[in-house]
């Protein structure tokens, strides 16, 4: 389920299905790191919105997650820590983030959450078709990664 | 028909010309269009989409077509990619599903629950269905999985808007 007034509606009819949290994460940065930064918001996002679409049923895909990247990341931890309290609270049981940023690897501890880092893809010079393709085979092996999850916490 | 054409032509010079008039004739014009001409309607409804599948390679086992088309959404346009479960039945006949599951709306896998196999299965909260799109009693789902209307044009298959069927 997506961040949408009628999503909601129906999560909230359906919450007892709805266990899972997404949580897509990207930086922003300036200057020379501009560019960088906007395709790692588009692999990120279109990951998610895919993933999304296969999971619909189980999850809620939340709005991203964003910060400055020449922010102290101390602080942008601790923001993070604190989104995820208020999940924890609004009875998730299964928390994901999604990122292409590798700093947020050296921090995987101290989430309660899964951080799933990947690569992010220069898919501007693909075609659309391409962009799909490769999207898709990515959440497929997530799928994977999903239900391995969903299947140790029951 | 002659004097509602030059009133529509006319709202849309003034919305157009307005401030924000771009924006607003994008959300107004399709119910402008579907209240001056409800053919237009009618036409969208029945709209059959290629896919890049051949009917001849169509076999008795269920694969994953991907089609896309453009949608739009309030006020602008964009690509949609929508998936079909196609196979040939018994008899022959084509047969193309729509993955979305009628719990919840996951998307559901051919064959890929290894103790039920040759079934439609959803890995959310394990819903199942048989070949022909049935649920599976006493799985979460309470209706079979919509069935894509088709038709073959040049030796491909095409699907129009898929259609829930009767509960089972
Ligand atoms: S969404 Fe398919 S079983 Fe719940």
């Amino acid at each position: 389920m997506k961040w949408i007034p009628q999503d909601i509606d129906t999560y909230l009819n359906a919450k007892e299905y709805v266990d899972t949290a997404v949580i897509p994460i990207y930086s922003i940065s300036f200057g020379g790191e501009m560019k960088q930064s906007a395709a790692a918001a588009e692999f990120i996002t279109l990951l998610t919105s895919q993933l999304e679409r296969q999971f619909t049923g189980r999850l809620l895909l939340f709005p991203p997650f964003t910060y400055l990247k020449n922010e102290n990341s101390e602080k942008v931890l601790n923001d993070l820590q604190n989104w995820e309290k208020n999940i924890v609270k609004g009875d998730f049981k299964h928390i994901f983030y999604l990122t292409s940023d590798i700093e947020w690897k050296a921090h995987e501890e101290k989430l309660g959450g899964a951080l799933i880092w990947l690569p992010s893809l220069l898919l501007e010079q693909m075609t659309e078709s391409q962009k799909v393709e490769i999207i898709n085979s990515q959440v497929k092996q997530l799928l994977i990664l999903f239900t391995q999850k969903w299947q140790e916490k029951g | 028909m002659s004097k509602e054409r030059v009133s529509r032509r006319q709202f849309l010079s003034y919305t157009l010309t307005g401030v924000g008039g771009f924006m607003a004739a994008g959300m107004l014009m399709p119910m402008v269009r579907f209240a001056v001409d409800p053919v237009l309607k009618a036409e969208a409804g029945g709209d059959f989409i290629p896919t890049p599948k051949k009917v001849s390679e169509i076999t008795k086992e269920p694969v994953r077509v991907d089609f896309k088309f453009k949608q739009k959404d309030a006020w602008y346009e964009s690509e949609v990619t929508e998936t079909a479960w196609v196979y040939k039945d018994d008899n022959g006949k084509i047969i193309a599903l729509s993955p979305v599951c009628k719990h919840l709306g996951c998307t559901v896998n051919w064959n890929t629950d290894k103790e039920h196999p040759d079934q439609f299965f959803c890995p959310c909260h394990y819903g199942r269905y048989t070949k022909d799109g049935t649920n599976v009693p006493n799985t979460p789902p309470l209706a079979p999985l919509d069935v894509y209307p088709y038709k073959e044009k040049d030796g491909y298959l095409y699907l129009g808007k898929a259609k829930p069927r009767k509960e089972a």
